[in-house]
C-alpha cells in the first residue's frame, strides 16, 4: 500500500479545532453524560499507568483529593522522582501535596489556567477532571508548548497517513470520524496485520468493528479499553456533532449501558478519543523506533562489514600481486647467456609470451586493485569512516615502486636478450666463417709439407733444379698470399674470443694448431730454397765448369777434329770419361737453354694470361684470389642473396610502419576523447558513463590491430633490422600508449562511479522531495517559506517521530543553529535527507543501541538476539566488549565502545 | 594561541581520544578526556588540537595513521597542541 498525503484536510482548517475548544466553556463541561464518559476514560487511563505501581483509583473526583494518588501517576508516568509527600491528614497537607504534583507539572513547561490545590482538594470535577486532561495532553500526547494545537494536529496527521491506504477510512477529527470503527481496525491493521484480517470488516457494522479493535487493543497491545463501542456507534445516530454523544462514551465504559443511550450521543468525546488514540501512537511508534534502532544498526553494521570485504579483498590481491612481482624480477634480472641461438630465441620466445599473455592479466589486476582502493577510500569517506591505511608493505606506494622495479628490469631484459641474440648470430657467422678459411686453408696446406721435404733435386739436373726453384717461387708467393687468409683466420679466433663464443678454446686450439703449421711451411719454405740454391749453385758451378769446359772444348773440339787427324797424337785428355762428360754436359747445356727458356716463357704466359683474367673479371689482381673459394659466380650469388634480403627487412619495415602509423594517432585521439569526456560538464553523469563504456568498447574491438603489430614487430626483429626511417613509433611506443590508453579508460570510468556513488549518497529521489515539500508546506502556517518551532515538531510527530526535550533541542539545534526560531525549507531537506540518508556517526548508533536496550547504558546478550537478525547479533556479541560501569550486570557488554569503534575511534 | 607541549610518560593507556584527519579535511584534535587518566594529569582538553606528535607534523596524516603513532609509543608521548 502506498502512502499517499491525504490532502483533504485543506477545507477543515486548524479554526475548527480552536472553535470545538472554545465550546468546552465551563458550562458545558458541567453536561453530565458528558462529564461521565470523561470521567471513565480518564479513569481507565489513570488506571492504565497506576497499576504499575501496585495501585487503583475508583472515583476520580475522589481518589486524588488527598495528592497522594496524583503524585503517584505523575511520577510513574514521567519516570521522576517527585519531592516527598506531607502524611499528615489535614487540609493543609492535602493541599501541599497537591501543589507539590501542580509544582512539577507546571516544571513540565504546563500552563495550567485557574486550576488551584484547593478546588482539587475540595473534589471539584471540572477542575480535577481538566487536570487529569492537561497531564494526558502532556505526558501522552507529547510535549505540549503553549498552544495545544500542534500536539493535537500532529497526532491526527499521524493517524492520517497511517490510515490514507484505507480508502474506507477517512480521518479529519478526534470525534465522527471513529464512530464506525474502521480507523481503529486501520490503524491496528497497519502495524500489526497479523492480529486483524481487515478484510473482513464491514462499514455497516460499527460495533463490531469497534468492539474487535477494543478487544484486540487490550489483548494484544496493553491498551485496556477506554472506550464503549455503542457511545461510537454511528449506525443508531443520525446526526453527527453534539454533545450527547459523548455522555454516551462514558455511559457506556464500565459496565453495559441502556440502549437509550446509545441514541442520545451522536459524537464522540473528543478528548476521550484522543486519550485512546495516544495510547496506539505510543504503543506502535515505540515499536517502530525500535524497527527504526535496529535497521539502523543493521545498515551501519551492514558498512562496516562490506568494508572490511573490501579491505581483506585490498590486502589479498596486493599480495598476490606483490608476490607475482617479486617472483618475476629475478627472472627478468638474471643474465645467464645461452650458447645456441635456439635456447636464445626460446627466451626471447618467453619472454614474448610473458609481454603478450602474462603481463596484461598483471598490467590489468593492478589497475583493479587501484580501483578498489579510490572505491573503498571513497566509501569510507562517504559513511564517515577514517580512510583505510594498508598493512606494512601493501600501501599503494610500495606497489608502486614494485612495480616500477618490474618495468625497468623488463626493459633491461629484453635489451640484453636482442643483443645476446646479436652476439650469437655475429658469433655463429664467425664460427662458420672460421671453419670455412680454416677448410679451404688445410686443404691447399695438405701435403705441402710433404712436398717441401722432397728431395727431388738430389738427382736432378741444373735446369731441373732451377725448374724447381721456379716452381718454389711460384709456391713462395703463393704461401705469401695465404699468409692474408692465415692472419684473417687469426682475427677470427681473436674476435670469438672477444664475443665470448663458449667454444673459443676449440678453436684457439686449431687456431694455434694452424699457425704453427704455417710457421712450420714457412721454415720448410725456407729450407727447401736454400736447398735448391745450394744445388742450383753447386749445379751452376758444374755447369759452369761444363761450359768453361765446352769453352775450352770447342776449341778443344776443333782440336779435336783436328787433332783427330792426328789421333795417332796421344797427348790428348787425361781420361775419355772427361771428353765423354764435357761433350754430353754441352749437349746437355744446348737442350736446357731452349727448355728453361720456353718454361721461362710458360710461366710469363701463364703470368699474363692469369692477369688478362684477372682484368677482364675486375677482381684483384693477388694470386690468392684464384686459391680463394670466392669465385665470381659465388660472389654473384652471395650479392643476389643479400640483396633480396635487404628488399624483404624493406618491407617489413614499410609494413611495420604503415600499421604503427596508423595506431599511433588513432590511440592518441581515443585519449583526446576520454580527457574532454571528462571536462564536458554539458550531460549527467549517466550519460558521461555511457559515453565512456561506449568508448571502452570500441577500444577492446581495436586489440586486433595491436596484435597484428607485433607479430610485424616480431618479423623486424628476427630479421635483425634496428632502424626504421617510415615511422617514429616504435613498438615499445605503442605498447606503453596502449597500456596507458586501457588503464586511462578503466580509471575514467571508475572516476564516474565514484561521482554517482557521492551523489546518490547524498542525494534524494524526485519523489521524496515531492513528499518533503507537501509536508513542509502544510506545517509552515504563516507561508513565509519556514516553519515556527512548534509547527516543526508538530511536523515531525506526524511522521511518527516521538521525540523527548533532549533529543527535540539536539535537532532543533542542527536545523535552526543561528536559534531565529524558523525552520526553512532547505534545512528541513538537509535533515531528513541526513536522518534517512546513509551519512551517520557513532553517536547516532549509540543512540539505537540505547533503544533496543531500553535505555540503559549496557546491553545484554538475550536483547541482541531478541531485536537484530541473527547473523548481526552474533557480530555484536562476538565483538563487544564487557561493560565496566558500576551499574553494570553480569553478561552486560557495553554497545558504546563498539560503536564508537566502528567509526574508527578508540580509546588511546 | 600559543602551541605547548605536552609530554606523557609512558606506558599507554594515555587515556584520550581524537578525531579528524586528512580524510576527514579536518585537523586531529582531542575528542575526549578520560577522568583520572595520564592525559588529564598532563592538562590535555578536549578542543585541543594536536600539532605535532614526537616531532611529526600531524598536517598530513591520516586518521588511522595518527592513532598507529600513538599507540605505538611505549616510553614517552610528546606532544606539540595548540589551544
Amino acid at each position: 500500500m502506498e502512502m499517499q498525503y491525504n490532502n483533504n484536510n485543506n477545507g477543515y482548517g486548524p479554526e475548527e479545532y480552536m472553535i470545538q475548544e472554545e465550546d468546552w466553556d465551563r458550562d458545558l463541561l458541567l453536561d453530565p453524560a458528558w462529564e461521565k464518559q470523561q470521567r471513565k476514560t480518564f479513569t481507565a487511563w489513570c488506571n492504565s499507568h497506576l497499576r504499575k505501581a501496585g495501585t487503583q483509583i475508583d472515583n476520580i473526583e475522589e481518589d486524588f483529593r488527598n495528592g497522594l494518588k496524583l503524585m503517584l501517576l505523575l511520577e510513574v508516568i514521567s519516570g521522576e522522582r517527585l519531592p516527598k509527600p506531607d502524611r499528615g491528614k489535614m487540609r493543609f497537607h492535602k493541599i501541599a501535596n497537591v501543589n507539590k504534583a501542580l509544582e512539577y507539572i507546571t516544571s513540565k513547561g504546563v500552563k495550567l489556567v485557574s486550576i488551584g490545590a484547593e478546588e482539587i482538594v475540595d473534589g471539584n470535577v471540572k477542575m480535577t477532571l481538566g487536570m487529569i486532561w492537561t497531564i494526558i495532553l502532556r505526558f501522552a500526547i507529547q510535549d505540549i508548548s503553549v498552544e495545544e494545537t500542534s500536539a493535537k494536529e500532529g497526532l491526527l496527521l499521524w493517524c492520517q497517513r497511517k490510515t490514507a491506504p484505507y480508502r474506507n477510512v477517512n480521518v479529519q477529527n478526534f470525534h465522527c470520524s471513529w464512530k464506525d470503527g474502521l480507523a481503529f481496525c486501520a490503524l491496528i491493521h497497519r502495524h500489526r496485520p497479523d492480529l486483524i484480517d481487515y478484510s473482513k470488516l464491514n462499514k455497516d457494522d460499527p460495533l463490531g468493528n469497534l468492539n474487535l479493535a477494543l478487544e484486540i487493543a487490550e489483548k494484544h497491545l496493553d491498551i485496556p479499553k477506554m472506550l464503549d463501542p455503542e457511545v461510537t456507534d454511528l449506525a443508531n445516530t443520525a446526526v453527527c456533532g453534539g454533545r450527547l454523544f459523548m455522555t454516551r462514551v462514558s455511559c457506556y465504559y464500565h459496565a453495559p449501558h441502556d440502549p437509550e443511550d446509545i441514541i442520545n450521543t451522536p459524537k464522540p468525546d473528543e478528548r476521550a478519543i484522543m486519550t485512546y488514540v495516544s495510547c496506539f501512537y505510543h504503543a506502535f511508534a515505540g515499536a517502530e523506533q525500535a524497527e527504526t534502532a535496529a535497521n539502523r544498526i543493521c545498515k551501519v553494521l551492514g558498512v562496516n562489514q562490506e568494508n572490511e570485504k573490501l579491505m581483506e579483498e585490498y590486502e589479498r590481491l596486493a599480495s598476490e600481486l606483490l608476490e607475482w612481482i617479486h617472483r618475476t624480477t629475478p627472472w627478468l634480472e638474471k643474465r645467464a647467456p645461452e650458447s645456441t641461438m635456439t635456447a636464445m630465441r626460446c627466451k626471447l620466445e618467453d619472454f614474448r609470451d610473458y609481454r603478450r599473455m602474462h603481463k596484461p592479466p598483471k598490467v590489468q589486476e593492478k589497475c583493479q586493485l587501484e580501483i578498489s582502493f579510490n572505491t573503498l577510500q571513497t566509501k569510507l569517506n562517504i559513511s564517515n569512516r577514517p580512510a583505510f591505511m594498508p598493512s606494512e608493505g601493501k600501501m599503494v606506494s610500495d606497489i608502486t615502486s614494485a612495480w616500477q622495479g618490474l618495468e625497468h628490469a623488463e626493459k633491461g631484459y629484453e635489451e640484453w636478450l636482442l643483443s645476446e641474440i646479436r652476439r650469437l648470430e655475429r658469433v655463429e657467422h664467425l664460427a662458420e666463417k672460421f671453419q670455412q678459411k680454416v677448410a679451404t686453408h688445410e686443404s691447399w696446406a695438405q701435403g705441402k709439407d710433404q712436398l717441401l721435404t722432397l728431395r727431388d733435386y738430389e738427382s736432378a739436373s741444373l735446369t731441373e733444379v732451377r725448374a724447381l726453384l721456379r716452381k718454389h717461387e711460384a709456391f713462395e708467393s703463393d704461401l705469401a698470399a695465404h699468409q692474408d687468409r692465415v692472419e684473417q683466420i687469426a682475427a677470427i679466433a681473436q674476435e670469438l674470443n672477444e664475443l665470448d663464443y663458449h667454444a673459443a678454446g676449440v678453436i684457439n686450439e686449431h687456431c694455434q694448431t694452424i699457425c704453427d703449421q704455417w710457421d712450420q711451411l714457412g721454415t720448410l719454405t725456407q729450407k727447401r730454397r736454400e736447398a735448391l740454391e745450394r744445388t742450383e749453385k753447386l749445379l751452376e758451378t758444374i755447369d759452369q765448369l761444363f761450359l768453361e769446359f765446352a769453352k775450352r772444348s770447342a776449341p778443344f773440339n776443333n782440336w779435336m777434329e783436328g787433332a783427330m787427324e792426328d789421333l795417332q797424337d796421344m797427348f790428348l785428355v787425361h781420361s775419355v770419361d772427361e771428353v765423354q762428360n764435357l761433350i754430353s754436359a754441352h749437349d746437355q747445356f744446348k737442350t736446357t737453354l731452349p727448355e728453361a727458356d720456353s718454361e721461362r716463357q710458360a710461366i710469363l704466359s701463364i703470368y699474363n694470361e692469369v692477369q688478362k683474367i684477372a682484368q677482364s673479371y675486375g677482381i684483384s689482381s693477388k694470386l690468392t684470389n684464384i686459391y680463394c673459394d670466392i669465385t665470381p659466380a659465388h660472389i654473384n650469388q652471395t650479392w643476389e642473396k643479400e640483396m633480396s634480403r635487404q628488399n624483404v627487412n624493406e618491407r617489413h619495415r614499410r609494413q611495420f610502419a604503415a600499421q604503427a602509423n596508423a595506431i599511433g594517432p588513432w590511440i592518441q585521439t581515443r585519449m583526446e576523447e576520454i580527457a574532454r569526456s571528462s571536462v564536458d560538464l554539458a550531460g549527467t553523469l549517466e550519460d558521461q558513463m555511457n559515453q565512456l563504456k561506449q568508448f571502452e568498447h570500441d577500444i577492446i574491438k581495436y586489440k586486433p590491430n595491436i596484435d597484428k603489430l607485433e607479430g610485424d614487430h616480431q618479423l623486424i626483429q628476427e630479421t635483425l633490422i634496428f632502424d626504421n626511417k617510415h615511422t617514429n613509433y616504435t613498438m615499445e611506443h605503442i605498447r606503453v600508449g596502449w597500456e596507458s590508453l586501457l588503464t586511462t579508460i578503466a580509471r575514467t570510468i571508475n572516476e564516474i562511479e565514484t561521482q554517482i556513488l557521492t551523489r546518490d549518497a547524498k542525494g534524494i529521489s524526485q519523489q521524496q522531495l515531492n513528499e518533503f515539500r507537501s509536508s513542509f508546506t502544510h506545517f509552515d502556517r504563516k507561508k513565509k517559506g519556514g516553519m515556527e518551532t512548534d509547527d516543526f515538531r508538530a511536523c515531525l510527530i506526524s511522521m511518527g517521530y516521538d521525540l523527548g526535550e533532549a533529543e527535540f533541542a539536539r535537532i532543533m539545534s542542527l536545523v535552526d543553529p543561528n536559534s531565529s526560531g524558523r525552520v526553512t525549507f532547505q534545512a528541513f531537506v538537509d535533515f531528513m535527507t541526513r536522518e534517512t540518508g546513509e551519512t551517520d556517526n557513532s553517536e547516532q548508533v549509540v543512540a539505537s543501541f540505547r533503544i533496543l536496550a531500553a535505555d540503559k547504558p549496557y546491553i545484554l546478550v538475550d536483547e541482541l538476539r531478541r531485536e537484530l537478525p541473527p547473523e548481526q547479533a552474533e557480530y555484536c556479541i562476538s565483538r563487544m566488549p564487557p561493560y565496566k560501569g558500576p551499574d553494570g550486570v553480569p553478561g552486560a557488554l557495553d554497545y558504546t565502545v563498539f560503536s564508537t569503534a566502528l567509526y574508527g575511534e578508540s580509546d588511546l | 594561541m600559543m602551541p605547548f607541549t605536552v609530554n606523557l610518560i609512558g606506558p599507554s593507556p594515555w587515556g584520550f581520544r581524537i578525531s579528524g584527519g586528512r580524510d576527514f579535511k579536518k585537523a586531529i584534535t582531542v575528542s575526549k578526556v578520560n577522568a583520572g587518566s595520564k592525559a588529564e594529569t598532563a592538562c590535555l582538553q578536549p578542543g585541543d588540537i594536536i600539532m605535532e606528535i614526537n616531532g611529526l607534523n600531524t598536517g598530513e596524516m591520516l586518521n588511522v595513521e595518527a592513532q598507529n603513532k600513538i599507540k605505538s609509543c611505549t616510553t614517552q608521548l610528546q606532544l606539540l597542541v595548540e589551544r
